[in-house]
């Protein structure tokens, strides 16, 4: 069943068959970024490889700072990996960023039954002992 | 780290916030393990139901996921004086990182308020902020991904 093995992906300018795409396209994130920027800086940064249909920067709660990594939003794969090729490892707001796909397929024989992950049902699926409810009646 | 080789690396990482009251076990908790994110939300208020959702993460967002642990140095604390689950409910991060492994337990936290009356105060804001951070990240991947709210607890 190990038809499917998953690609390097430790430079971004590798191949992407690993990735998963999500509901509405493609995250990228980035990682490293420079305590003070902006999301402004990052939309005029990522706005380059094609329209960024979202955008999130977390704040450290403690600080007040960015927390250093953000998630970009892209409708086309290739947007994306352009975006990733060509900011990946480079510097910006001098500090070196590092980008990359987000998100992956499932390993090939990890999905358990029909459906596989996501499928939104409770399901089957066992619960786990500290989710059981004493005796309630 | 290639992606396969998350499937061998030991890092993991769970948080649960949950209570029993009216409206039966309601809680939030998500767990990360072996290149795999799961969630599971279960609020019951007003008909709501249990929401479960894993999502495979690459390589780049376990390191970020790896490094807002470090960074915080939760591995360095301990729960032994932090308040203990109640009525209200509790917390539970468990946490396995390089040579450590820490499994905390303790009661829900309103505001900094309750975490300043704590006797270990610096410690308890460790978790608070980490387990805010962790929320914060987890829940953008989730919202990006699936386009769904997670439900705040």
């Amino acid at each position: 069943m190990a038809d499917v093995d998953m690609a390097t992906g430790a430079n971004g300018a590798g191949d992407h068959s690993w990735a998963a795409r999500s509901v509405e396209g493609w995250i990228v994130i980035v990682t490293g970024l420079n305590e003070e920027s902006t999301e402004e800086d990052l939309q005029d940064l990522f706005g380059d490889f094609g329209e960024v249909k979202n955008l999130s920067m977390a704040l450290n709660r403690r600080t007040g700072y960015v927390m250093g990594y953000a998630l970009v939003e892209y409708a086309e794969k290739e947007q994306a990996e352009k975006a990733i090729k060509e900011t990946d490892g480079t510097t910006f707001l001098e500090k070196t960023i590092r980008t990359e796909l987000a998100f992956a397929k499932a390993p090939a024989g990890a999905r358990r039954g029909p459906g596989g992950a996501g499928a939104g049902g409770a399901g089957a699926r066992r619960g786990r002992d500290r989710e059981a409810s004493p005796s309630r009646r | 780290m290639a992606n396969a080789e998350l499937e061998r690396d030991p890092f993991y990482l769970r948080y649960y916030t949950g209570h029993q009251g009216m409206h039966g076990h309601e809680f939030l908790e998500f767990e990360y393990a072996h290149g795999r994110i799961r969630y599971a939300n279960n609020s019951n208020y007003r008909n709501d139901s249990l929401i479960r959702k894993e999502m495979y993460v690459s390589p780049a967002v376990v390191d970020e996921l790896k490094r807002i642990v470090r960074e915080s140095e939760i591995t360095k604390e301990d729960d032994v004086s932090w308040p203990k689950k109640n009525i209200v409910g509790k917390q539970e991060l468990e946490v396995r990182i390089d040579k450590d492994h820490i499994a905390f337990e303790t009661a829900k936290i309103g505001s900094l308020a309750d975490v300043n009356e704590s006797s270990d105060a610096e410690g308890l804001r460790v978790f608070y902020y980490l387990v805010q951070d962790l929320k914060c990240f987890i829940f953008s991947l989730i919202t990006l991904h699936f386009k769904i709210k997670p439900i705040q607890q």
